[in-house]
């Protein structure tokens, strides 16, 4: 499976799926042109790598510090995806970071890890730079 | 009479409270242009970050609203959301020490009811019901006819520290002009 990198853009999140390590990251800002058309690439291979039935853990850090409507959309698919697995004994988990004092980002941070009952969603505070 | 005239439309907006304000074509391109100057000139004010990160995404959600529901669109070849060129109408000002974001575009009359039935649902409802509206939706397929997730207007109504005013008037054509206000 092969690595996927993106550079962060104005308005969308860098991107690094190093599935060989099962490192997973997305960080920046979230509101692109067409959400479906950005997200759908990386959703599909997530599908694929999980469809290999892998027994390794997976990490996936999210340091957003803004995304709209549609991203959280996106979001939620790919956490389902990784949740389904984790339900079927795939140790994952889930980093969410947020600033100190973001109450927007935390609170929906709080709202995806309500979703998880197999894979491990931890929130990760960080102190404004 | 040039300068006079421009000078009392653009007196009359500043008056108004209003910090930027488009009419016409839109596109991604120009939401995204409109944004960063937003975000500029609040984070020159003494705004709050957290006040000034809610006007940004709900100018976020009714710009794209804009551009993907408005009836009058330029016609393109493409029919993806990154591509489409929609006339609409965004004002973003602040007034008696709140922000509000506007936004106006046309559409066809038969989706008025669907739309305002959503919109008086969603005026019904307290903060912790909109939040539980939210991750319900979250949850769902969009709705048909949806090019985001149906959920643009619960984040709009969960980010505005106000009730969101709403508005149609008919345009004859089968066209109606829908206008949505957001306070924050």
């Amino acid at each position: 499976m092969d690595t996927i990198q993106l550079a962060a853009t104005d308005r969308a999140p860098l991107v690094d799926f190093d599935f060989a390590s099962g490192r997973l990251q997305l960080r920046g800002e979230s509101y692109p042109e067409d959400a479906a058309a950005f997200f759908g690439p990386l959703l599909q291979a997530l599908r694929g790598y999980l469809a290999e039935g892998g027994v390794d853990p997976i990490v996936c850090e999210v340091g957003l510090v803004y995304f709209n409507s549609s991203s959280a959309k996106a979001l939620m698919n790919l956490f389902m995806l990784l949740e389904d697995a984790a339900a079927e004994g795939r140790p994952v988990t889930i980093r969410w970071h947020f600033a100190e004092g973001d109450e927007t980002i935390e609170e929906a941070g709080e709202d995806f890890a309500a979703d998880f009952a197999h894979g491990r969603f931890e929130m990760v505070r960080e102190q404004p730079a | 009479m040039l300068a006079q005239d421009f000078m009392n439309f653009f007196d009359v907006s500043r008056r108004r409270g209003v910090i930027l304000s488009f009419g016409g074509d839109i596109s991604e391109n120009v939401l995204f242009s409109l944004g960063e100057v937003l975000k500029l000139r609040m984070s020159q004010g003494e705004t709050d970050a957290s006040v000034a990160k809610r006007v940004f995404a709900i100018f976020v959600e009714q710009a794209q609203n804009v551009i993907r529901y408005s009836a009058d669109k330029v016609p393109r070849s493409t029919a993806k959301p990154g591509g489409l060129i929609s006339a609409g109408v965004i004002v973003v000002g602040s007034q008696a020490e709140r922000f509000f974001v506007v936004c106006g575009n046309e559409l066809p009359s038969a989706e008025v009811p669907t739309l305002r039935a959503r919109l008086d649902h969603l005026a019904g409802l307290t903060s912790e019901e909109l939040k539980a509206f939210y991750r319900e939706k979250l949850r769902q397929p969009p709705d048909e006819g949806s090019l985001g997730g149906s959920i643009g207007l619960i984040e709009i109504a969960r980010r505005s520290s106000a009730p969101v005013e709403y508005d149609f008037q008919d345009l004859g054509q089968e066209r109606s002009f829908f206008c949505l206000k957001a306070y924050i």
